[in-house]
């Protein structure tokens, strides 16, 4: 039989108020070791460019681009600096919430959002981890529901993504259950 | 061909040959998709005809190529009707093979094409729940098979519903129990007066229209340049040009002036022209019925589409009132299914049911229609419902955006080539001016539109700056709901709400942050008690 009781909507907590959980320590320096080897594609590549500026001949744009050298360094460096900071700011302010009915997730430095998936909705869940992931034992949570609104919840520790993958399809197998179509 | 595990294996069917008709369109179609490769598709053309010598050998080699890869499609076409489901086999070298079980069948969808009404032909599209793009098509099938599907499809839903331990589904609904599919009297027709007032009434027309009287001040440039959109070199169009403007002086005494009034006047004939002919070839002989719990439309002139959508399926309607529609007191209605909309670019979507045109009565009985007592408070209507505005921080967003980013951009471009002058300043005070000007009475405009209003089960969203839009859907049938403040947002306490459904994403900008966060929890309360979507 269809049960579907009221609850008055004051009982429900209010997303804001949850206990938000952080990601795994260890994210903030995947995300810094990510940057570092992008950083240093960004200074070979530049390498090149202050090579061949320096030493070839002497047409126009060589000597335009060499005149750019030291600001085209300064970009690098601030380039690297900013990546390097990053994650510093940004982790922290990411976040997850598993609760009875949904999960929620939160992120953002100066655009905030909090997003939240029912379970009743979720189509598909999956894990994913790229070589770097591995090597720092995480793994990144995506939920998939219909149309365009998913979640991917980055940089979990490896166990508790596939814990959380686990239990949310424990969560949409108990919701179909409840209340079977 | 491997043995299906099937205890009830029907024939596999072959499509009839004319389907490779079909293909050499689709793969036509497929060539010109996009911008991006109409532009490449054309470019290559137009490189090989000029620089090969043998190009004139070229053009039929690849017509012939073309028809070959269509009449091997067709050969290794199969398909096969089972029991509870559809099975297809294509494929000539990448071999697809599709099991549809009748259950996940959306809505089946009817195409003819002329070539098809000529032979009794039909193309049939099946859609599915979860899937952006259509998943099944069986081109130039016997039109009685489209109903024959169709009965097997109701026939599963019955089965189905028929099974214990189910709940009947509520009334509002209708449920698939209705088994009265007969359609009834006609909900809309449309005439040919009709096509007319479909035609000018799109914004698009407007727009166009307004750029071509806005070329008044140099018409004489605006042949050269139509030729030259359309790939043809000045050369070509002057003699013709010089010709017709030199008749017509000797022929008239006003001359000159005549002659440019004529020309504005013959291309916004033609933009109307082509805007009453894609009404005309898209919607001709358009018809909309209630068919037991679905509706069903059908409407074309040479390619006739026919597109059925089950009440319960239906995602959001989408209600558009353009800016000469308003004179006309009329508006169009899109039906969505679940279906990517943000697909619609790269892949085959399913026909989508759109009315192009209906009066505000008809609106509103759609809306109830589809709705059902759920949902009574949420008005479709622009004009007519108490929508209440958001805060007027929405245009000081609105402005950073629209005339602050280009003002401030272009200034600093400017600065990089000219260095900072005294003729740099007064031109980018001027520019960075004009563009805050118009920002500001753009997002003016925009924010006058935007409003929202909700009852206990259900939203509409209003928005607009040429035209209207509302956009409406009930909170049940949400996938997901993000509450979002940008940093201007968060220094005036308001927020960004947005609900993903299985269409397309609705968002409610610069609202309360309570008022937000108790539309989210309300939306998601409602979502997690109540299963029924799709």
């Amino acid at each position: 039989m269809f049960v579907n009781p009221e609850v008055p909507p004051d009982s429900i907590p209010s997303a804001e108020d949850l206990d938000w959980q952080p990601l795994h320590p260890r994210f903030a320096r995947r995300l810094r070791a990510g940057a570092l080897l992008r950083i240093a594609v960004l200074a070979v590549v530049a390498a090149a460019i202050h090579f061949f500026a320096t030493s070839g001949g002497a047409g126009p744009l060589v000597r335009a681009v060499a005149g750019l050298l030291p600001a085209m360094w300064a970009a690098v460096a601030a380039i690297s600096a900013w990546a390097l900071l990053w994650p510093t700011i940004a982790v922290p302010r990411r976040g997850y919430v598993v609760c009875e009915k949904d999960i929620l997730h939160r992120s953002g430095v100066l655009w905030r959002s909090v997003k939240a998936v029912p379970f009743n909705r979720v189509q598909h869940t999956a894990t994913d981890s790229g070589p770097l992931d591995r090597r720092f034992g995480l793994a990144n949570l995506s939920v998939f529901p219909a149309g365009a609104g998913g979640h991917k919840i980055c940089g979990l520790g490896a166990d508790t993504a596939e814990e959380l993958r686990v239990y949310v399809s424990a969560r949409i197998e108990a919701e179909s259950e409840e209340t079977a179509d | 061909m491997p043995n299906p595990p099937d205890p009830d294996p029907g024939a596999w069917r072959r499509i009839s040959p004319f389907a490779a008709v079909f293909f050499v369109g689709r793969t036509l179609r497929n060539a010109v998709r996009g911008y991006v490769q109409l532009v490449a598709t054309f470019g290559a053309i137009a490189v090989l005809v000029r620089g090969a010598p043998h190009a004139p050998l070229l053009i039929p080699a690849a017509i012939a190529a073309v028809v070959a890869g269509a009449v091997l499609k067709y050969w290794f076409f199969r398909f096969r009707i089972a029991e509870d489901r559809i099975l297809i086999r294509e494929g000539v070298f990448r071999k697809t093979a599709l099991d549809l079980p009748f259950e996940r069948i959306q809505g089946i969808n009817v195409r003819r094409s002329p070539v098809d009404r000529l032979l009794g032909l039909v193309t049939v599209r099946m859609d599915t729940a979860g899937s952006g793009t259509t998943e099944g098509e069986l081109p130039s099938v016997r039109a009685a098979l489209a109903d024959e599907l169709r009965a097997r499809i109701a026939a599963a839903a019955r089965t189905r519903e028929a099974r214990p331990g189910t709940p009947a589904p509520p009334e509002e609904d209708g449920g698939l129990r209705d088994r009265n599919r007969t359609p009834g009297e006609p909900l809309l027709k449309l005439g040919g007066s009709d096509m007319v007032r479909i035609g000018i009434g799109r914004d698009i027309v407007l727009l166009a229209a307004m750029l071509i009287a806005a070329a008044w001040r140099r018409p004489r440039e605006l042949p050269y340049r139509f030729a030259e959109t359309f790939g043809f070199s000045e050369e070509f169009v002057r003699p013709a040009l010089e010709t017709a403007e030199a008749t017509i002086a000797s022929s008239d005494a006003l001359g000159d002036t005549t002659f440019a009034g004529g020309l504005v006047l013959a291309a916004l004939a033609v933009v109307l022209a082509l805007g009453i002919g894609t009404a005309l070839l898209r919607h001709h002989g358009f018809t909309l019925w209630r068919e037991g719990t679905a509706y069903r439309s059908r409407g074309g002139l040479l390619t006739r589409r026919e597109v059925t959508v089950e009440t319960a399926r239906i995602q959001q309607l989408t209600l558009y009132q353009d800016a000469v529609m308003r004179c006309f007191r009329r508006y169009r209605l899109r039906v969505h299914p679940a279906a990517d909309a943000r697909a619609s670019s790269h892949h085959d979507v399913p026909d989508v049911l759109e009315v192009p045109l209906l009066d505000a009565r008809l609106a509103d009985e759609l809306r109830s229609g589809v709705f059902g007592r759920e949902g009574a408070g949420v008005v479709l209507l622009p004009k007519s419902g108490p929508f209440t505005r958001v805060s007027r921080v929405y245009v000081q967003a609105l402005l950073l955006r629209t005339g602050g980013v280009p003002a401030l951009g272009g200034s600093l471009l400017l600065l990089s080539l000219t260095g900072p002058t005294r003729a740099w300043a007064a031109f980018s005070g001027a520019w960075g001016l004009s563009w805050i000007l118009i920002g500001g009475l753009v997002a003016l405009q925009r924010w006058r539109r935007r409003g929202y209003l909700h009852d206990e089960d259900g939203l509409a969203v209003r928005s607009g700056l040429v035209g209207r839009r509302v956009d409406a859907f009930l909170f049940r049938k949400a996938q997901s709901v993000t509450v979002r403040r940008s940093p201007l947002e968060r220094r005036r306490g308001l927020a960004t709400l947005e609900i993903a459904l299985a269409s397309d994403t609705v968002s409610v900008p610069c609202i309360e942050h309570g008022v937000a966060r108790r539309l989210r929890d309300h939306i998601l309360h409602k979502a997690e008690t109540n299963r029924r979507w799709h």
